[in-house]
């Protein structure tokens, strides 16, 4: 029976290189997905395309290639990847240079454009589009004219197009994560639209892998001690046949594949289990199973498909001011009460420097400022405490107020209360990028897929 | 009655969409599903998370899984790259959930 070994090589823009590379050289796999962006990645890369036309997608990517690219050719793995980001072409130019250098004659790159859709923007605020926002906050026209990036997440026909076309790499845009791993599954199986169970499956399968290693063990709160050997952790591999579904890893490297790393990230950012929406069907996994099924292996059931949506998620980056964020440590005796002095005597210097901002959030990092309000914190603690770090973080309109904090931060080793302690150089400046997700219709997106034949 | 942390019983991640946080919880042991299912309330998560939590809170029921999955909005301080806080995508809030004191008879402590 045929069967279809995927792999998960990258959870992130930014994540280690060694379980994909480990896993073409070890995974026996016929495909490998990584992906690369998160919701708020495609507005980094919009504003590093602004800066220097030559940026705007995942050079980790092209870093990656050239370790791998041309195992991964020679052993037929096919591999997909949305790290063209909102630089496709620029992406694919990259890759190609790398398989030119590597002499990988007939190396065909294929890559989907169309999800970027920020000069239409105009047109459909004109044809009636309201882009009435998904979490039913704010008003469109109060971020209308401040928009970075506009994406619609699609799904996986352009994939599979360049597939067809005998694509060896397919780079994307706005793929949706999933969707990665779908196409080349649909592909291979030859799934219709109406399969929608097996569609579901195959959206599971990119599930649990497009996290990387947060599906093998990484991020494990059930036992992570248990988790062997997580300096090499190898990342997920999705098996399927038409009849069966399985997660394991490759041999020979660490982490953990059990019921419950699975369970973990199974509802990983999944809001109505029994209505998991994508743009290629919407998945039911309320009654699904994952069971044990050999050591690092477990089988995955109960999936059920339903019709897709009919329209598609568009997210939209806008400009929404600055923000500043420093950190100034302290150590006992009374840590806590001197951190706390001196978050009062910056407050009162900015007051008099006249800073205007929107918000504002002192923290004490040691104590309470990851747990918050649910933080257990009483007197004997306090007191006892060997160090905290003051952290103010604020957000502001204007560029200039976030500025006026930053040089009074490190003065307080000398000015303010005893054994302040300035650590990590100085604070910047970082632009806030709004999220606005938004529904728009399918047919107001025109994808198209390309295929590049190295020569 | 005794208490237990929830950590000593249950399991999860959670997870963010912009200002959306969810919580997946799953019964470490299946046999302590159904007093989760019981004692794990709505009204009780939102109360425990107070003013970390703004905005509505909705329980979705995995049996199969042995698992609930809390899906939290307004929940993450406006969300990347609003937040001010220094997680902003709410990675630990699935182990801030697991810090609750759950009222355990003794044999289940």
């Amino acid at each position: 029976m045929k069967k279809i070994s995927i792999g998960g090589g990258q959870g992130f823009w930014g994540d280690s290189p060694d379980a994909a590379i480990h896993m073409i050289r070890h995974g026996n796999l016929d495909y490998m997905a990584c992906d690369y962006l998160a919701e708020l990645t495609l507005s980094i890369m919009q504003r590093q395309k602004m800066k220097n036309p030559a940026a705007g997608y995942a050079r980790d990517f092209i870093t990656l290639m050239r370790e791998i690219g041309k195992e991964a050719f020679e052993k037929k793995i096919g591999v997909i990847t949305n790290a063209g980001g909102m630089n496709i072409t620029g992406a694919v130019e990259a890759l190609q240079a790398v398989a030119q250098e590597q002499s990988m004659q007939g190396y065909r790159i294929g890559y989907v454009t169309g999800d970027d859709l920020l000069d239409k923007i105009p047109q459909m605020i004109a044809e009636g589009c309201e882009f009435k926002n998904m979490d039913d906050v704010g008003d469109f026209n109060e971020i209308k004219d401040k928009l970075v990036n506009a994406n619609v997440y699609y799904g996986r026909e352009p994939i599979m197009d360049c597939l067809a076309q005998g694509a060896d790499v397919v780079l994307t845009g706005r793929a949706a994560d999933s969707a990665m791993f779908l196409a080349p599954l649909a592909y291979e199986f030859g799934w219709k639209d109406t399969d929608l169970d097996d569609l579901a499956r195959g959206i599971m399968a990119g599930h649990l892998l497009e996290c990387g290693g947060q599906g093998a063990g990484g991020n494990f709160q059930y036992d992570w001690r248990g988790v062997p050997d997580m300096d090499q952790l190898g990342f997920p591999i999705a098996e399927l046949t038409q009849d069966d579904f399985h997660i394991t890893k490759a041999p020979h490297c660490g982490g953990l594949i059990s019921e419950q790393s699975c369970k973990e990230q199974f509802l990983y950012e999944v809001h109505d289990p029994a209505n998991y929406i994508t743009p290629d069907v919407t998945v039911d996994i309320s009654h699904a199973t994952l069971t044990q099924d050999g050591d690092n292996r477990v089988r995955v059931g109960g999936i059920k498909g339903k019709a897709r949506p009919d329209q598609l998620k568009l997210c939209l980056g806008y400009h929404a001011g600055y923000k500043v964020v420093t950190y100034l440590s302290f150590a006992w005796p009374d840590a806590y009460e001197k951190a706390q002095y001196a978050a009062d005597i910056l407050m009162k210097k900015m007051k008099r420097k006249g800073m205007q901002y929107e918000d504002l959030r002192i923290d004490y990092v040691g104590l309470n400022a990851l747990h918050l309000d649910v933080a257990e914190v009483d007197e004997d603690l306090i007191k006892r405490m060997n160090e905290v770090v003051l952290r103010i973080a604020i957000r502001t309109k204007e560029k200039k107020d976030a500025q006026l904090i930053i040089p009074e931060i490190s003065p307080l080793q000398l000015n303010g209360p005893p054994g302040a302690s300035f650590f990590g150089g100085r604070a910047h400046v970082t632009d806030v990028i709004g999220l606005w997700p938004t529904l728009i219709p399918r047919d107001a997106v025109k994808l198209e897929s390309h295929i590049l034949e190295v020569k | 009655m005794a208490w237990a942390y929830l950590n000593t019983l249950a399991h999860g991640r959670s997870g963010d969409k912009g200002d959306t946080s969810n919580i997946c919880v799953f019964a470490r042991d299946p046999k302590d599903y159904p007093f989760l299912k019981k004692v794990l309330t709505v009204e009780r998560v939102k109360a425990y998370f107070g003013d970390m939590v703004k905005g509505e809170i909705v329980r979705y029921d995995v049996d199969t899984l042995c698992g609930m999955n809390f899906v939290m909005k307004h929940a993450l301080g406006g969300g990347a790259t609003h937040s001010l806080r220094l997680d902003t995508l709410g990675k630990s809030m699935g182990s801030a959930f697991m810090r609750m004191k759950i009222e355990v008879e003794d044999e289940e402590k």
